[in-house]
């Protein structure tokens, strides 16, 4: 184990090389959150509204979270190469069951009252949507989002173990093949920043989202 | 109170005392002559899963066989799963493991490990590099314009090909692949470096046939796995090693000879239970096929010079493995193999 010191170090000896490959996980973790919580939440409104797609899609997204990443890796750089396209779709298999989860407990949560009320307005499915369930979402999608985020940022680094000569999975992989423990360590800390970074980023989204939401009067959790 | 009774009672009990300290390190001494002759306890940890890799082969042959126990060792046989038997070593949780000779000299030089090959099992690498017989390439010269595979660092054999071979390196695409050699068989790399004892045959098995570029066929020094151990354990207790060595190295003859072959299946896949025998065969055919060489012939399997490692080492700081040369002469020993063998036989028991 090296010391803390070393490790840090290391981290700000050469700076521009590990943010240089921070910023390919970040990008791929990014693009993977996107397109995971948005599949996640189309079909968590679908599930939401209609009880067969919720019967039918269901059983799928548990066949995706239970599968272990490791295990499909590689067969996704076999389908989609080398590229980032593997290493996000990873990150968007990975993001994909919590925002679901909480996207059809949220869209579900609409008060039945002001449901009851737009009802009787003759509001249409799509008013009724937009105007209430999605508002009503938004705080359990939010904090989804605190949950997927980290996840999306593990589900690149996993993708790169297994393919490709850049970002922070290749640097840790390779620093772990050569017993190069600070590097590895620093590797670790650049990733930690950038998760701590991508976290405040969604808290100070859901600050500004959801600035009339009871949950923000505490405070940031 | 100093009484004539009193001075009797004391020197009494004192007597007492010394003959019960006395009698405790009599029992002591029995315990310890007991212990000596208990069979000493080893890890030997295997750097993979396991499979047919000549050095397991050997150790669960001798577990197998007794080797072990008739060198009184108490040998208990793992299996790193991610690489983390260099460490254990070196931390001193296990006393013996396998690693390449490639891995022996960088481990040395980065972060400065103190580990030290016993025994050379590969007497050429582990690695060649594989292309897809329908592809066309028959030479390495073809690799230029296609996209060539590693596993986790470009290795310098391939640089040395390069070399030997006048290839333009420019032209060649290289990308870090991972262990899987369905890459190569899906068409997303022409060219993979590949275990020599198991991806031809994987692939085989796929429907595909190869065509195998070894660095040993183009001049090129490669040497492939090693036993090690720790340069303290090797200094501290010589006679554990000599032990070790020569009940696997015993384990090693018998695997070698065809007549145990199916034998030395069997305990192969007692380890290896969800393998397949004949991918095992195939495995071990390729093992035995690298572990001989003119030194092996004369001196016996796992044998090695200061030639071979020298050669090697300068290919490896040549091609950039290696940052800098280190002394090549302490990464080895072969004090004993020299002990255990006589000509090309082990002196057993």
């Amino acid at each position: 184990m090296p010391a803390p010191s070393a490790a840090i170090s290391r981290l700000f000896g050469d700076l521009a090389y590990f943010a240089r490959e921070g910023a390919v996980t970040l990008g791929e973790a990014v693009a993977g959150f996107a397109l995971g919580s948005a599949a996640a939440l189309a079909a968590a409104a679908l599930m939401a509204h209609f009880r067969l797609a919720e019967r039918a899609l269901y059983p799928i997204a548990i066949l995706i979270k239970v599968t272990p990443i490791v295990a499909v890796a590689p067969l996704f750089v076999i389908w989609f190469g080398f590229g980032p396209a593997p290493k996000a779709l990873i990150a968007a298999l990975i993001t994909f069951f919590p925002v679901l989860v909480n996207g059809v407990i949220g869209f579900r949560s609409a008060d039945s009252g002001a449901l009851d009320f737009m009802r009787s307005l003759n509001a249409s499915r799509r008013e009724i949507f937009l105007k209430l369930r999605l508002p009503s979402a938004m705080p359990f999608v939010f904090a989804a989002f605190r949950v997927a985020v980290p996840l999306s940022l593990i589900g690149a680094v996993v993708a790169e173990w297994f393919s490709g000569d850049s970002g922070l999975g290749s640097v840790i992989i390779v620093a772990h093949s050569n017993l190069d423990m600070p590097t590895l360590f620093a590797a670790i800390l650049a990733l930690s920043a950038i998760g701590i970074a991508l976290t405040a980023a969604v808290s100070a989204l859901e600050k500004r989202v959801l600035f009339w939401h009871e949950s923000q009067a505490f405070g940031e959790i | 109170m100093n009484t004539p009774n009193g001075g009797a009672l004391r020197r009494f009990a004192a007597a007492a005392v010394s003959a019960a300290l006395l009698a405790a390190l009599a029992l002591a001494s029995a315990a310890c002559v007991i212990q000596e002759d208990d069979p000493r306890p080893v890890t030997f940890m295997a750097g993979f899963k396991p499979q047919a890799n000549l050095p397991f082969v050997s150790a669960y042959v001798a577990q197998e066989k007794g080797y072990f126990a008739e060198q009184n060792l108490d040998v208990e046989i793992r299996h790193a799963a991610q690489g983390e038997h260099l460490s254990l070593l070196a931390a001193e949780e296990i006393e013996f493991t396998t690693v390449d000779a490639n891995t022996v000299l960088q481990r040395r030089a980065e972060p400065g490990l103190p580990i030290v090959a016993i025994s050379l099992f590969g007497q050429r690498g582990q690695q060649a590099f594989l292309a897809l017989a329908e592809s066309g390439i028959r030479s390495p010269k073809d690799w230029e314009g296609k996209t060539f595979g590693y596993k986790v660092a470009v290795p310098p054999d391939y640089l040395a090909i390069l070399e030997a071979a006048d290839v333009d390196r420019s032209r060649i695409e290289e990308v870090r692949v991972g262990f899987d050699p369905r890459v190569l068989t899906e068409g997303n790399v022409d060219v993979l470096a590949a275990f020599k004892s198991n991806e031809p045959n994987v692939i085989r098995n796929l429907g595909f046939e190869t065509v195998m570029f070894d660095a040993a066929d183009y001049g090129v020094p490669t040497l492939g796995l090693t036993y090690i151990s720790r340069q303290n354990l090797i200094d501290l207790d010589p006679d554990l090693v000599r032990r070790f060595l020569k009940a696997t190295m015993k384990g090693a003859e018998f695997a070698a000879d065809p007549d145990n072959e199916e034998e030395t299946l069997d305990i192969i896949l007692k380890y290896a239970e969800n393998e397949d025998r004949e991918h095992m065969r195939f495995m071990l055919s390729a093992e035995l096929a690298d572990a001989q060489s003119a030194g092996t012939e004369s001196k016996g399997l796992g044998w090695m010079t200061a030639d071979q490692w020298r050669a090697f080492h300068d290919s490896l700081v040549k091609y950039g493995a290696l940052a800098a040369p280190i002394d090549v002469e302490s990464a080895f020993t072969t004090r004993f193999l020299e002990e255990i063998y006589e000509g090309a036989w082990i002196n057993w028991p």
